[in-house]
């Protein structure tokens, strides 16, 4: 009875996860296969899979810590080999709470706990906050990110209560710099890093939204692509060019069916090769803006 | 004599009235003798707490059934099924297969709860619903939550404030972790509900017309044994007499009821809705018929019975069989407690091994949950009798229609007699700070913050979130145009002055916000919260709210099927709603409407979108104040004239807007009711993209025909629409609108400056920078549920 995920994205259910069905929809919108797997499957049928993901949600309801309990689960033995063997693998939200807690991300020190997603710090407000964002490929050897552009402005929404990364270690954030580790940033419309809520929403450190591990096959974000990669689920008031693209596109429904800014992220996985060195980590280091 | 009865026969009714309150029973005296006339014995202690939920009012809507069943259209040519199943549902878009996408609609009232223990009544209300649209077969796509609080600046604020962030933070915490979006509600700040706060709950799925499921016993079980089978979390006595609680006055006693709100789970349900779907999935490929069903009220006596009654089957239930959670529990408890997070089904027994495996092993529901799991509990009987047995001994027995069969009661009703007068009016207003003060009230103000505490984007269909339109909007089915609009509404200031328009309105306005984003009012659903039908006024006000959402789903009707009312397909009557005061809550009848726009690229948001387009009024202002938010803060005065419903005039123009949207016109588009034409302008200039800059003139000498005042020009709540048209189509507008029979009024063409300004000819009113009306909008719930900057 076990479906065999040669070739497919397999998506991992946890139980209390709840966004796999549009992330498995949003892989399949370009092009690609994808099924979920149920957490207590045998592991051993991961090895056949184009790449992993682990979907957003409230995985064993967030006891103890979010992440924490599925970051123990008997499946994450066999995704430490397959990432350490450089198999892509994406942890969107809860998928990337989990990574944190279970040392993949940063990896630096493999399966070490170096990082943690904190709750948010926010003006006014505490808790769940879900709003859309702007992200900023800072352009680095990701292997999820290789189709956008350095500097590229990025819309999704976010929807956490505990998307704050942080670490206490100061030399652990620059090495992470150093490696082009973080990939993706909160900034304003026009790409411009700003500490402050809401352009960042969470309070994170150096705005981080998404980190890599130094290999740059494992992504951790809090932001969710599968919810941006159609253009009609981007509101109408977001700005830039995603903003002028949706607001063309109303009233014509073929259009407002076409790709939105997060499907990217699931398009990478059709770029064969490995990732180009050369792309480096230009944008990490910069100071303007912060 | 079975074991456990409780004598009442040979008792006086002093003695039976003692011996229901000592077991905390909510039976009359007379409801107690007559389950004795209708067993032909005594009861046994099961069956009289059986009774005691299903005769509640929550249960059996004794009071109000017939007249629900005289006064509501319930039949037209797009619903499947109506009122009686747990969801209503209707067709909304034909398959290429010729099957039919169908919509599952469900409403609820969680007052009680909620005012008692805010978050988890809050959570629960929105984890019964959904169960409610589950159990149709269907996927749930959505939530939305009306809530009516108390002043939160009156006698009562520290309360108000508390119980609205707990019911906030409740609906946060089940609909986010169950990954339901939250599409939209509305929120009511008004003293009437200083003692009584009404949290309701309404969720929408989607399922094909050949997937939908019965909540009965399929008649196949005629020809071959079937088993039920319970799932879920373990039974305990949480939630043990909700049903009846929910049909008592809140009391002072408040702490004595706490036990009977339930405990909410909503990672269990997650859990619970995957394994379902493949439980579902594996019966219909197998091809056998089942039964399905969620534990709401009443719990297993209640499931059950109905289950096999519907069906036109009998039910022998095994209480040991049931897996409760460590301790001892009564059968009685057993029987009837609300324990959160069940369904139970009628299966084939040649296929329960499979149903038990997927739930136990593959989904391993006892390790991921303490205690949870799935059980055979009973054997569905071809007899038509009701039997429970509890420690090999029979503790309930009873022709099964005996159990389900209910009661009712014709109330008296006697019209109140209140005098509403207009305010006396004052000369040196001054309109720039009317607008600013109406903008930053509670009620009108932004309600930003409070959404973002939900997530409005999980499932990824959202095209019109929360706060963005009239509306939400949904894209529900991928790869086609159909759309998914819904709104919920209701004012209470307006039934207050009369309860008929109260009704009537609140359907209207439903109705209007949907056609807003282009969408045709395809159906509603009701939520009838009312304080206590003994109360002869109380129940005038009751028949009379009825009778004006009946007339009014058959004065709009389905717009694309002349003769068909608007159906309402399914709803909720919620009785007793008063406080310790004794005082009953405004009448307070609550709409969902559920719309469906053809093509949803063309749904738009409120945002004023480019200078020089035109900005037309649809309608004609009224002088129709009374209940106005205009009234209210300014003068604090309710006044006198409501806005009175006029059918054909709503139908013309709501016609007339689809129309719009249809032919590609639509920039924006907004309706005016509360706070009326200005507000709306205000709103509409409010929520233009950042950066963009757009501004306008209305000039109330365009109104000068109506004969009224500027600030009733302004300010009046008869219902119209605000639209920003493409430009240079003038003349197709006019045509339009004539052919339709609305009136129509050009307000002006967008400018460039950022700003509002009124004008009469050529003296100017007031003027209002956008970033002074801003300010005020998203400041005005500030210290309720906080502020958001940059919105």
């Amino acid at each position: 009875m076990a479906t065999s995920f040669k070739g497919k994205v397999a998506i991992i259910q946890f139980p209390g996860v709840n966004c796999e069905n549009e992330t498995a929809d949003a892989i399949r919108s370009v092009g690609l296969d994808a099924d979920l797997f149920r957490w207590n499957e045998d592991p051993g049928l991961l090895e056949e899979s184009l790449a992993v993901v682990l979907p957003g949600g409230f995985s064993y309801q967030d006891r103890i810590r979010a992440g924490v309990v599925a970051a123990k689960d008997t499946v994450m033995d066999a995704l430490s080999d397959l990432a350490s063997a450089g198999h892509p693998l994406l942890g969107i939200c809860n998928g990337a709470q989990v990574l944190v807690e279970s040392g993949f991300i940063p990896g630096i020190h493999w399966e070490r706990v170096d990082l943690a997603l904190a709750p948010n710090i926010m003006e006014d407000r505490e808790g769940y906050y879900c709003n859309w964002v702007y992200l900023r490929n800072e352009g680095s050897s990701c292997r999820w990110t290789r189709l956008f552009l350095e500097e590229e402005v990025i819309p999704v929404p976010i929807a956490h209560a505990e998307g704050r990364f942080v670490t206490r270690d100061e030399d652990l954030l620059e090495q992470m710099i150093k490696n082009g580790q973080i990939v993706l940033r909160y900034c304003t419309d026009r790409g411009d890093i700003d500490s402050a809520f809401p352009v960042n929403p969470n309070g994170s450190m150096e705005n981080i939204a998404g980190i890599c591990n130094r290999e740059g096959n494992v992504l951790a974000m809090m932001p969710h692509p599968e919810r941006a990669s159609w253009l009609r689920q981007v509101p109408e008031d977001i700005c830039g060019i995603w903003g002028k693209k949706r607001f063309q596109a109303a009233g014509d429904f073929s259009r407002m069916e076409d790709e939105g800014p997060g499907r990217r992220f699931f398009a990478s996985l059709l770029e064969k090769g490995p990732v180009s060195a050369s792309s480096g980590c230009s944008g990490q280091a910069k100071e303007g803006g912060r | 004599m079975l074991k456990g009865t409780v004598r009442i026969t040979d008792r006086t009714d002093a003695e039976v009235a003692e011996s229901l309150k000592k077991r905390d029973l909510n039976l009359a005296v007379s409801e107690a003798r007559r389950v004795c006339e209708l067993l032909g014995r005594d009861p046994t202690i099961v069956e009289l707490t059986i009774f005691n939920t299903m005769w509640s009012e929550h249960c059996s809507y004794k009071s109000s059934r017939r007249i629900l069943g005289e006064m509501l259209p319930t039949k037209a040519a797009n619903v499947v099924m109506g009122p009686g199943e747990d969801a209503g549902v209707v067709r909304f878009a034909k398959a290429a297969d010729g099957d039919w996408h169908c919509l599952v609609i469900a409403h609820e009232s969680h007052n009680h709860p909620s005012q008692l223990l805010p978050v988890e009544g809050a959570a629960t209300g929105i984890g019964g619903i959904v169960r409610d649209v589950y159990c149709m077969g269907a996927e749930v796509v959505g939530v939305l939550d009306p809530l009516r609080f108390g002043d939160p600046h009156g006698e009562n604020a520290g309360q108000t404030i508390s119980i609205a962030r707990g019911v906030v933070d409740g609906i946060a915490q089940y609909g986010n972790a169950l990954g339901v979006p939250n599409l939209g509600g509305d929120v009511v700040f008004d003293e009437g509900y200083d003692d009584n706060c009404l949290v309701n709950v309404v969720a929408v799925g989607t399922v094909m017309e050949s997937k939908i499921l019965r909540s009965r016993v399929p008649e196949e079980a005629k020809n071959r044994p079937y088993k039920i089978i319970l799932v879920g979390k373990p039974t305990d006595d949480s939630g043990f007499g909700g049903a009846a609680f929910a049909s008592e006055d809140l009391s002072s006693e408040e702490d004595a009821n706490r036990g009977a709100v339930q405990v909410p789970d909503p990672f269990l349900k997650r859990v619970l809705s995957v394994a379902n779907r493949k439980v579902l999935e594996q019966a219909s490929e197998r091809g056998f018929s089942i039964g399905f069903k969620d534990l709401g009220a009443g719990g297993i006596s209640c499931v059950t019975s109905e289950l096999a009654d519907a069906g036109g089957f009998g039910v022998r239930l095994d209480l040991d069989q049931v897996n409760v959670a460590a301790g001892h529990f009564p059968a009685a408890v057993i029987a009837c407690s609300e324990t959160q997070e069940r369904y139970a089904m009628a299966v084939p027994e040649e296929f329960v091994g499979d149903v038990l495996k997927i739930y136990n092993e593959e989904f391993d529901l006892p390790h991921i949950y303490h205690g949870a799991g799935a059980f055979v509990v009973g054997d569905v009987t071809v007899e038509k009798k009701y039997t429970i047995v509890s420690q090999g001994e029979i503790v309930c027995e009873a022709p099964i229609n005996v159990i389900t069969t209910g009661i009712s009661y014709d109330r008296a009703k006697k019209s109140r007699r209140l005098l509403f007068k207009e305010p006396a009016g004052q000369d040196d207003r001054s309109l720039k700070e009317d607008l600013l003060k109406v903008i930053s009230s509670v009620n009108i103000a932004s309600k930003g913050h409070l959404f973002r505490h939900y997530d409005s984007e999980v499932q990824g269909r959202a095209v019109l979130r929360p706060g963005e339109a009239d509306a939400g909007v949904i894209a529900p089915v991928p790869g086609i145009a159909a759309g998914i609009a819904l709104s919920v509404d209701g004012n209470p200031r307006y039934g207050t002055i009369d309860p008929y328009q109260g009704g009537a309105l609140a359907v209207i306005e439903a109705a209007r916000n949907v056609a807003a984003v282009g969408a045709e009012p395809w159906t509603i659903t009701d939520c009838l919260n009312y304080g206590n039908p003994e109360i002869e006024e109380v129940f005038w006000e009751f028949y009379e709210g009825v009778r004006g959402v009946g007339d009014a789903c058959r004065g709009i009707g389905l717009i694309s099927h002349e003769g068909d009312p608007l159906p309402v397909v399914s709803g909720n009557v919620s009785f007793y709603n008063q406080g310790e005061s004794g005082k009953a809550i405004p009448p307070s009848p609550i709409i969902a409407c559920a719309g469906v726009v053809k093509d949803y690229s063309r749904s738009r948001s409120i945002g004023f979108k480019e200078s020089g387009n035109t900005v037309y009024y649809v309608g004609e202002p009224l002088d129709e104040l009374g209940g106005s938010e205009y009234y209210k803060v300014i003068y604090g005065e309710l006044g006198a004239n409501v806005p009175e419903a006029d059918f054909v005039r709503e139908r013309n123009q709501i016609r007339a807007v689809i129309e719009m949207h249809d032919l590609g016109w639509v920039r924006a588009c907004h309706d005016t009711g509360q706070g009326g034409m200005i507000t709306a302008l205000a709103e509409m200039l409010v929520a233009a993209r950042t950066g963009s800059s757009v501004g306008l003139t209305i000039d109330i000498d365009e109104f000068s025909n109506t004969g009224l005042s500027a600030e009733k020009i302004l300010f009046s709540e008869t219902g119209g629409f605000v639209v920003e048209l493409s430009a240079g189509i003038e003349r197709e507008v006019l045509a339009l609108c004539a052919r339709v029979r609305v009136k129509l009024h050009k307000i002006g063409t967008l400018n460039s400056r950022s700003n509002l300004e009124a004008v009469s000819g050529d003296k100017r009113l007031a003027i209002w920078e956008t970033e002074e009306l801003r300010d005020a909008y998203i400041n005005g719930c500030r210290g309720i549920f906080g502020i958001e900057k940059g919105e």
